[in-house]
């Protein structure tokens, strides 16, 4: 098994153990001939002594491979395999002669029957010297690879074999199935479409399967030696653990076929794997490499145990007869000594330890795994880090109490004592102040009052009256001149049908909006006033300065827009609408004291003509500066269903999101209204408008002017931006507007049953009475004489003035009333409850 | 492909269950990037490699193991090159990263190299090497390149949830958060550079990033604009500072320094009590920055400009300047309540035996405390409680007392270099200076009280206590210069104290001696000179009391200044001459 030769000795010497025994093979040497030619093969077996700490010879045999003196005899390699046909473990040797004119190799396979015996077990002949990789498996089989390819021979096999698929990179070994089933792994070549690239084959079977099931692909190249540890076959499918020495110094256990773990080695070129099975305390992996290094892995935790170098041989058995087994690690004998045992170690990692010749060189302590005590260490500091933060908790706790105890005697005290207790007025106020916090108070504050200071009473001027009609929808603008200043909250616009189609004008139902203009030049329309920025340190007289000119509403213009459906309206073919603006009148110049009275004026008709509708979209240039634009963007402000989501992130700043909307794409800047940015891509059906006002770096609010759908695409793309501990909740202004809708449905609702259950209650009467009349009619017209038709008249006059004084009192049933008012009342309720939800909203 | 794919997926998957763990820990990620950096390098692997690399190295720098985290990064770069088939035959981090990514330019890793790039700026950031920094921010186009490819970075993981390997942090928060940190760590380094830093902060604190960075920012920002001169500037950002972030006490500690150099003292004064009160709050005492954050940014600001620029001192400091403040710039009141919680915080943590605040060491010593409250508590008329902190004082101090203090001749001291000699005489004098101090404002509560007996007996001890110490006159020395003038002061204070208590007991003669000798010993005190002019009167020297008067009028009491302990300048506790009184006295001097 493994070479116990040294390249400058001569001797040729080759150990295997076998049941508790070291076996040594030596080529013997004839003293006839010169010094490198051989002809026979001796055999030594050794038993360890405990007591003598020492490995003592047991037998010896000797066999004579070839009579030719001549022959060059070389032993190629020993191990111990399982004899199929006998059953029994055995150990094998490969010996090789060379003939006289070196063209042709021979080999034959020996087999040590019994403690005494060598018997030739194959012989074979080939052309070429075997250099590779060559294995003794079970059969017996002796199995090399060559030349990118793979070769076997055993007793059955009838000669020499190859394997028939080509394949490069080639690794072979033994499956532990019940019966042995040798195996050859390599890369196919060429590369096969929708195939595995990892080939396997087996050898008794003689066929091909996918050898990543072994050993996935990556590692084939890269893999030196390799064990199967467990091979089954579940459903025709192989399932195996493997373990594998890589040229990275790593080594690696497989799975069927996946990684399951990684073990760092500190050498490169494995050459063999073996596995020592120590009883309890698990197994071992032990790694023998190039250069006598050996390395020995624990199986469980796949932690390196321990490792050895200048090391001639390794050999697992169980060498001391107790039932486990043991590494020996024979070592190179560098001196001059006799026997080929002198320097030797045997141990189990665990327990078990005995070595000789190693003197001061002693075994190397196992290292203890590093990974383990790292892990410890890391578990301790954990541990200690830990106890301090509670010790610091406490600590602190206890710094608390101290002072809650100290604040509280001294307040004890100063009661007793009679003193008044002096708290500073931050503490009375619990609070900490500034110590200039006071200098700017809210001056930043969005300021609505400023919209409504505007006190005159003149009529508003109009600007300019426009229209667009934009899928189906109508919208009618306004614009007021910037002097007439009229309190935004009362404004809205109203359209009137023409009076000439019907008798009188009909209102058309509408939805109005108002906007600012601020000023003359590039104007921006806002929905509340403009924030004056982030300033930075800049002094405050300067700022504030800056604020009022960038809030001078009185300069600003109002915009008022009002939007419906245009289909009910085109039911003829040519539609004018009157424009009305409804706007509130400063009430305080009429008559002070009393609220603000609501004026109409008539501004203007539009006239749609169904036959020649432009449906065009809006805003298609956002780079324009026109009033057409302007009123573009107006009309899709009102047109887009509209939310304001606030962003408030309390631990994490939101960064750029301007700059993080206007680098995405599609998004363009409106030019007319630098604050507004439109989506208008092709694919999207309808466009969006956004608006992003940053409150301070940590909240800001987002009015997004879209359909839903792509509202809620665009905040789904928003949040992958935005910090993850960020809340996006909605205005509060869009949710009182949906209470006050309830508010007013209830209130609708209130007033029309009242109306109709009051209707209903009279009818009622009516009907009856009705009935009642026309019953008495009948009679009348048959009495004769005068008088009588005079008191029937005067009866009947008597009658319908009485009815008529009940009409205007009118009496009704109990029951039917106590219905009505039940119903009512229910309503009532129902519309108070609105109305307190109203009330709490705002 | 198929099973090779396999084995990419159960890695990716692997990947993935350690990523979405609770508990992450490097090792866990080593392991599995052992697994891969044990195969030939390939491109279809690049991408899961890279990114357990990533998750490796951000658990390696969050527990600040940066040179495993470099260690790794490096291998990874080579590798990446043994891909691209690059060998700049160098090892030099900066090298292999150039040509790292310039071989990805334009495929999918170059993504994931970036961002391993980026932990490599971490530990560079970390490990405080500036100038590695800096050329990265020069060589990397990170702006550019990074806003736009990280953007659709949750798009694609949203796409194919399976087979893209989870990140445990968001590449863009590291950078979020790396170039804030280097913002801040730069700006502390070249606070003095002006505008080009300004700026820098400006940009920063406008970032993504979290609050407490963000207050530091402007903290930084004010401390820049108070290097190059402009404090109220510097207070706007302070406050904006703290406005961020309330826990951002060193802003206020900064705004109350500015205060003290404009010498707006009630503004520095409400400052320090603000600040103390804050110190006593628990939350504010540690930054909870990153909780619930891999990575702390703590990790990242590490310079020593910065972390002193940070420090704020210990609660007892701040509440020992505050109280020294008020009692200097006349809120005595005020002042001896400090005083008395000072010593009272103080005397609690002797007896809880724990010291639980480390840096007590940047307060004076204790019977110097106990002697600036106890001029406080004289100056707020307290005289008996002022007493029992100076008896205090004596008895600790007294029975440690040399017999005689030799001040040597600086220079020959050096000569001789016998330090431990002059060390302990340097103590010696110190103990012997509070011990004086004590007699002296002792001698103060007794006048004060009208027991001039009493007053004179301890301004005798005080005396008798000072003249004990000998020195030459020679150059001060700047250290013991505070010591001798001090020394001096007493000197002159207890004298001009026992005339003015003689004086009070018509023992004219020796009051005019004690308050002659006073005048030598300290020239400058105002109210030895106007006793000494009363004393002249009364003794009928009517012409020189006048002179001496005129001469004091010139000059009034000095108020308090911090240059010189409390205790050793002049009160005005003791009885005082109404200064009418003595123009009228000179008025009917005049016209004789």
């Amino acid at each position: 098994m493994e070479k116990l030769s040294s390249d400058d000795s001569n001797r040729n010497v080759h150990g295997l153990s076998h049941g508790g025994k070291i076996l040594l093979f030596t080529c013997k040497r004839d003293p006839a001939v010169s010094v490198r030619e051989r002809s026979g093969l001796t055999f030594r077996s050794f038993y360890f002594e405990r007591e003598g700490n020492a490995f003592l010879n047991a037998t010896e045999g000797a066999t004579v491979i070839s009579r030719k003196p001549s022959a060059h005899v070389d032993i190629v390699t020993c191990k111990c395999a399982v004899d199929v046909q006998k059953r029994v473990k055995t150990a094998f040797v490969l010996v090789t002669k060379m003939s006289e004119k070196g063209s042709s190799f021979k080999y034959s396979l020996l087999a040590l029957r019994s403690s005494h015996r060598l018997e030739p077990c194959i012989e074979f002949k080939l052309p070429y010297q075997m250099k590779g990789k060559v294995s003794i498996l079970q059969g017996p089989t002796v199995m090399w690879s060559h030349d990118n390819s793979v070769s076997y021979t055993s007793p059955e096999a009838e000669g020499v074999r190859k394997i028939p698929i080509q394949m490069s990179k080639c690794l072979f070994g033994e499956l532990p199935i019940q019966k042995g089933q040798l195996f050859a792994l390599g890369l196919s070549e060429p590369l096969l479409a929708n195939h595995s690239p990892t080939l396997g084959y087996l050898c008794e079977g003689g066929q091909a399967f996918d050898g990543s099931l072994v050993l996935p692909h990556p590692y084939i190249c890269i893999t030196q030696c390799m064990r199967v540890l467990t091979a089954d076959r579940v459903d025709d499918v192989l399932r195996c653990t493997v373990v594998a020495a890589t040229s990275n110094q790593q080594l690696v256990l497989f799975e069927n076929g996946t990684v399951k773990d990684t073990c760092e080695v500190p050498f490169g070129q494995a050459e063999d794997i073996q596995m020592a099975d120590t009883g309890r305390n698990g197994c071992l992996f032990v790694v023998s490499f190039n250069q006598g290094h050996v390395c020995a892995v624990w199986k469980e935790t796949f932690q390196m145990a321990s490792c050895w170098s200048d090391v001639d041989s390794a050999h697992v058995d169980d060498f001391l007869g107790c039932g486990t087994e043991q590494i020996l690690l024979i070592f190179r004998n560098n001196g001059i000594s006799s026997g080929p045992l002198e320097k030797f170690i045997i141990t189990d990692l665990c327990g078990i330890s005995y070595s000789c010749g190693q003197g001061s060189e002693a075994p190397k302590a196992s290292l203890p795994p590093q990974e383990n005590s790292l892990l410890t260490l890391q578990a301790l500091e954990s541990r200690l880090q830990s106890g301090l933060i509670v010790l610091q908790e406490l600590e602190r706790e206890v710094r608390v109490k101290d002072r809650v105890l100290q604040q509280s005697i001294q307040v004890l005290t100063d009661v007793l004592s009679g003193r008044e207790t002096v708290l500073s007025q931050p503490e009375q106020e619990g609070l900490v102040a500034l110590w200039d916090s006071d200098e700017e108070s809210n001056d930043e504050t969005p300021d609505d009052k400023l919209h409504e200071t505007p006190a005159l009473s003149s009529r508003p001027k109009i600007d300019k009256l426009w229209h667009r009609i934009t899928e189906e929808q109508l919208v009618v603008g306004l614009i007021l001149t910037a002097d007439s200043a009229i309190p935004a909250s009362g404004v809205s616009l109203s359209l009137l049908t023409e009076p000439g189609q019907n008798s009188t004008p009909a209102v058309i139902q509408t939805r109005s909006q108002v906007f600012w203009l601020p000023a003359r030049g590039p104007s921006t329309p806002t929905l509340s006033s403009p924030s004056p920025g982030f300033a930075f340190s800049e002094p405050a007289a300067k700022r504030s300065r800056q604020h009022i000119a960038s809030d001078d509403f009185s300069a600003g213009r109002l915009a008022v827009t009002a939007v419906t459906k245009l289909a009910p309206l085109l039911t003829s073919g040519c539609v004018k609408c009157r424009a009305m603006l409804h706007y509130a009148e400063k009430a305080e110049a009429v008559f002070p004291g009393s609220g603000p009275t609501t004026a109409v004026l008539h501004c203007g008709e539009v006239s749609l003509d169904i036959r020649n509708l432009c449906q065009k979209p809006l805003l298609q240039n956002p780079q324009i500066k026109t009033d057409e634009v302007r009123e573009d963007l107006l009309s899709l402000l009102t047109v887009l269903d509209n939310w304001v989501l606030r962003i408030d992130s309390p631990d994490y700043s939101l960064g750029d999101i301007d700059g993080w909307i206007k680098r995405r794409e599609g998004f363009k800047k409106i030019d007319v209204s630098p604050e507004y940015l439109l989506l208008d891509s092709p694919g999207s059906s309808a466009p969006m408008l956004l608006r992003w006002h940053q409150i301070n770096p940590f909240q800001g609010d987002l009015s997004i002017h879209s359909s839903q759908l792509q509202m809620l695409q665009f905040l789904d793309s928003m949040l992958s931006y935005l910090p993850d501990s960020c809340f996006i909740q909605p205005v509060k202004r869009a949710r009182s507007q949906s209470t006050a809708q309830k508010l007013a449905c209830a209130l609708e609702k209130e007033v029309l049953s009242l109306r109709e259950g009051l209707s209903s209650l009279l009818c009622v009467k009516d009907e009856e009475e009705r009935k009642e009349r026309r019953a008495g009619h009948g009679e009348t017209p048959d009495s004769g004489s005068a008088e009588d038709l005079v008191r029937c008249c005067r009866e009947a006059w008597q009658q319908n003035v009485e009815k008529s004084r009940l009409r205007l009192n009118p009496v009704v049933d109990a029951g039917r009333y106590r219905e009505m008012v039940q119903s009512i009342s229910q309503v009532k309720m129902d519309s108070d409850l609105a109305a307190l939800c109203q009330l709490n909203q705002s | 492909m198929i099973q090779s794919a396999s084995l990419l997926e159960s890695w990716t998957q692997e990947n993935n269950q350690l990523a979405s763990g609770c508990k992450l820990s490097p090792h866990v990620f080593l392991l599995l990037c052992l697994s891969l950096s044990g195969i030939p390098p390939h491109l279809d692997r690049a991408q899961l490699e890279l990114s357990v690399v990533y998750n490796t190295c951000v658990c390696f720098t969050a527990q600040s193991q940066f040179d495993e985290a470099e260690l790794l990064l490096t291998q990874t770069a080579q590798r990446l090159l043994q891909i691209a088939g690059d060998d700049p035959g160098t090892s030099d981090p900066s090298v292999l990263w150039r040509t790292a990514l310039k071989s990805v330019t334009g495929t999918a890793l170059h993504r994931r190299v970036l961002s391993l790039l980026c932990l490599q700026w971490g530990v560079w950031l970390a490990k405080s090497r500036l100038t590695a920094v800096q050329d990265f921010q020069e060589m990397s186009l990170l702006e550019a390149q990074s806003g736009a490819v990280w953007n659709d970075c949750r798009a694609e993981t949203k796409e194919k949830i399976s087979n893209i390997p989870i990140l445990v942090l968001d590449p863009r928060r590291l950078v979020d958060l790396l170039k804030i940190c280097t913002a801040i760590v730069q700006g502390a380094e070249r606070l003095t550079e002006g505008w080009s830093v300004l700026s820098a902060l400006q940009a920063a604190s406008a970032s993504p990033a979290p609050r407490a960075l963000i207050a530091y920012t402007h903290l930084l920002s004010g401390s820049c604009l108070a290097h190059m001169n402009r404090p109220q500037m510097a207070l706007q950002c302070y406050r904006k500072a703290l406005e961020t972030d309330p826990r951002c006490v060193c802003a206020l500690y900064q705004s109350a320094l500015i205060y003290s150099r404009l010498e707006n003292s009630q503004a520095e004064i409400q400052a320090l009590r603000i600040l103390h009160s804050m110190l006593l709050l628990p939350s504010t005492t540690e930054p909870a920055m990153a909780a619930g954050r891999l990575l702390s940014p703590s990790l990242f600001l590490c310079s020593q400009s910065l972390s002193s620029l940070l420090s704020v001192p210990s609660a007892l400091s701040v509440l020992h300047s505050l109280a020294l403040k008020c009692v200097i710039h006349s809120r005595v009141s005020e002042g001896v309540e400090c005083y008395l919680d000072l010593l009272a915080a103080l005397q609690s943590e002797d007896q809880h035996g724990v010291r639980v605040h480390a840096v007590v060491s940047t307060l004076p010593k204790l019977p110097r405390l106990y002697l600036e409250a106890g001029a406080a508590l004289l100056m707020a008329r307290r005289p008996a409680d002022c007493m029992a902190l100076c008896d205090e004082v004596i008895g600790s101090t007294l029975d440690l007392l040399p017999e005689k203090v030799l001040l040597e001749d600086p220079v020959a001291r050096r000569v001789a270099g016998s330090g431990e000699v002059t060390e302990e005489a340097e103590n010696g004098l110190v103990r012997l200076l509070w011990t004086a101090a004590a007699y002296l404002l002792q001698g103060h509560c007794y006048s004060q009280l009208k027991d001039w007996k009493q007053a004179v007996t301890h301004y005798t001890r005080c005396i008798n206590l000072l003249v004990k110490v000998h020195y030459k006159d020679t150059d001060k020395d700047p250290e013991q210069g505070v010591d001798l003038c001090v020394l001096q002061r007493l000197k002159g204070l207890s004298l001009a104290g026992r005339g003015i208590s003689f004086a009070q007991i018509d023992r004219l003669r020796e009051a005019l001696r004690d308050l002659q000798l006073s005048r030598q010993a300290h020239p400058e005190g105002v109210s030895a000179r106007r006793w000494y002019g009363e004393v002249l009167w009364r003794l009928d020297r009517k012409q020189e009391a006048a002179a001496c008067w005129e001469q004091t009028w010139s000059n009034p009491i000095p108020s308090l200044s911090e240059a010189l302990p409390v205790y050793a300048q002049e009160l005005q506790s003791g009885p005082l001459l109404d200064s009418a009184e003595l123009h009228q006295k000179l008025q009917e001097l005049g016209p004789t």
